[in-house]
């Protein structure tokens, strides 16, 4: 399963790969721009899942944006970085246990390990 | 003696308390790993880690405000417990790690109970989850009720076979 590591705030988290259509960096594309709770990007208007919020983070300086689709569905997610891509095994993640969470929409689904320190898969349902 | 008796025990201290809990529901003791911190989660969930490739939940009791009859050790959104054990338990299907220091092993039949000032003086912890409240030299031990405390961690108890698997887990591949 290949993943794109990603970096929100201090928490550092992985992303399925295959649901990540761009990467943007504002600074580079002219043509991007972000209302409130949505993000336009050549004149198409996508919803923003706010993960800083999600993790009680403040936003970086440094903000990409990954365009995130997944049955029909589609959002511009904001990191502070978005650092490579790996190959992990599916026998290498560990599901989350649902009793944790506090409410029932959640934005990770698993775990693994990630140079010995536990690294979380973000939820592509619950974030779509 | 009546409920512990003849039984063993572990022993911990959290939040500035001497609690135990019955070896039966411990799997080990573990020194302290990698814990990270799951947005969304309990406030009492210090975060996740992995133990032997399983994501282990692991507790801060001292966030925990129910667990206290007096002033919290912590406030809920204070810095994370600086405990040096993780307490590995089993329960019903789920596996969860409880933060402790100084862990000891403990035989109830040599712990005396504790006088009534004893207990009334040193006890901090809510009656309802307390079980008993034993001697050990001059301290109190507080045997923790586990039906009481993991229910209302929101652990889930042991399901009747077949009536579910996992332990409310999910396949984080999406298989």
């Amino acid at each position: 399963m290949k993943l794109l590591m990603v970096s929100v705030g201090e928490g550092r988290y992985a992303v399925p790969a295959d649901i990540v259509t761009q990467i943007l960096d504002p600074a580079l594309e002219g043509d991007f721009r972000v209302e409130r709770s949505e993000a336009v990007y050549r004149g198409v208007r996508f919803p923003v899942l706010d993960l800083h919020a999600a993790a009680g983070e403040r936003p970086g300086v440094a903000t990409v944006y990954l365009v995130i689709e997944a049955a029909r569905n589609r959002a511009v997610v904001p990191v502070d970085g978005a650092d490579s891509i790996r190959d992990v095994p599916s026998t290498a993640i560990a599901p989350l246990p649902s009793f944790i969470f506090s409410r029932p929409d959640r934005e990770f689904r698993g775990v693994f390990s990630d140079g010995g320190e536990p690294r979380l898969l973000l939820d592509q349902d619950g974030l779509l | 003696m009546s409920a512990a008796g003849g039984s063993w025990l572990i022993s911990f201290r959290v939040g500035g308390a001497e609690a135990a809990l019955p070896l039966a529901v411990v799997r080990e003791v573990t020194a302290r790993p990698p814990i990270t911190r799951v947005p969304g989660s309990h406030p009492f969930v210090s975060g996740i880690a992995l133990h032997g490739g399983v994501a282990l939940p692991v507790y801060d009791l001292v966030r925990f405000a129910p667990l206290w009859s007096g002033p919290r050790p912590v406030r809920a959104e204070g810095k994370a417990g600086e405990a040096e054990h993780v307490i590995v338990c089993d329960w019903g299907e789920a596996r969860v790690g409880l933060l402790g220091d100084g862990v000891d092993l403990l035989e109830a039949e040599q712990a005396g109970n504790a006088p009534g000032g004893a207990q009334a003086s040193r006890c901090r912890m809510s009656a309802e989850y307390v079980r008993e409240i034993l001697r050990r030299d001059d301290e109190a031990v507080l045997l923790l009720n586990p039906e009481r405390l993991f229910a209302s961690l929101g652990v889930p108890a042991a399901e009747p076979t077949g009536a579910g698997e996992g332990g409310g887990e999910d396949d984080p591949a999406g298989r």
